[in-house]
């Protein structure tokens, strides 16, 4: 794995996500300000709205891409009546509503510690990973990012890395006996 | 490929529901024979949580590296302006 080029698929991503932004944030922010919501408000929803659309047309079967801009607004409209207007509502009643949805998005402290690890020690075969198991990438493609001769030795690699990742996983489960012992 | 990396391969298929169901079957009933098969599977099915976990932290950083390019770049200034007017 010497000739890694990732730059193509960061800078095709760079620009969807720029196209998506000028596209669809207005309106979204628009929606939020008549609502009586903030910048930053806003912001957040949009985002995290846009991970959605991004994560949901990487699948194949995905048929969301011809109305890019309606999934995302709905989404982030969603999102904000969910997280603000609702919790605004139950805060007086509920102060732990809030803190669970703020829950939702956090990993847990033992599995960022690892994912920490990983993405310094592992962070190739993360790559790797991560090109065909989250942004779908078709075999071929990792191949000829990843500079192998061809989707065979991908494909033994991708296993490797599954592996070695797994590995990491197993050394931390014994460490974590270990410490409650 | 060596053994241990077909036996990966066998379980990503029956995690990421690749395998026909007989194989499927046949997949299930030797977890449950196998204690160290049934931890390697968990282990495995962690994998592809990481890698999911990793792949999203990846993707939110880009977004955000994004936002600030569009609200500090000179050359959107005027999309800057049109959001901002939203919020006076």
């Amino acid at each position: 794995m010497d000739a890694v080029n990732l730059e193509e698929p960061v800078a095709e991503r760079q620009q969807l996500f720029i196209t998506l932004y000028q596209k669809v944030f207005p309106a979204v922010a628009r929606y939020v300000s008549k609502c009586g919501g903030s910048f930053d408000e806003a912001k957040d929803v949009f985002q995290d709205a846009l991970l959605s659309y991004y994560e949901k047309s990487r699948s194949a079967d995905a048929d969301i891409k011809s109305s890019e801009g309606a999934y995302i607004y709905g989404t982030a409209r969603y999102l904000w009546i969910k997280r603000y207007k609702e919790a605004q509502q139950t805060t007086q009643l509920d102060d732990s509503a809030t803190a669970d949805l703020a829950m939702e998005t956090t990993i847990p402290l033992s599995e960022d510690k690892l994912l920490h690890f990983l993405e310094t020690a592992g962070k190739r075969c993360m790559e790797l990973l991560r090109s065909f198991y989250y942004d779908q990438l078709p075999m071929t493609k990792v191949a000829q990012l990843f500079g192998f001769s061809g989707v065979r030795s991908a494909t033994v690699q991708k296993y490797k890395c599954i592996e070695k990742v797994r590995e990491s996983v197993k050394q931390k489960a014994l460490t974590y006996e270990d410490f409650l012992e | 490929m060596r053994t241990s990396l077909n036996n990966i391969a066998q379980t990503e298929a029956y995690l990421l529901k690749r395998a026909n169901p007989a194989n499927s079957l046949l997949f299930e009933a030797k977890i449950l024979l196998d204690r160290d098969l049934q931890t390697r599977v968990s282990q495995q099915q962690q994998v592809y949580t990481l890698v999911q976990q990793y792949g999203r932290k990846q993707v939110k950083a880009e977004i955000e590296a994004v936002h600030q390019q569009l609200f500090n770049q000179p050359e959107h200034l005027s999309f800057r302006q049109k959001i901002a007017r939203l919020f006076k």
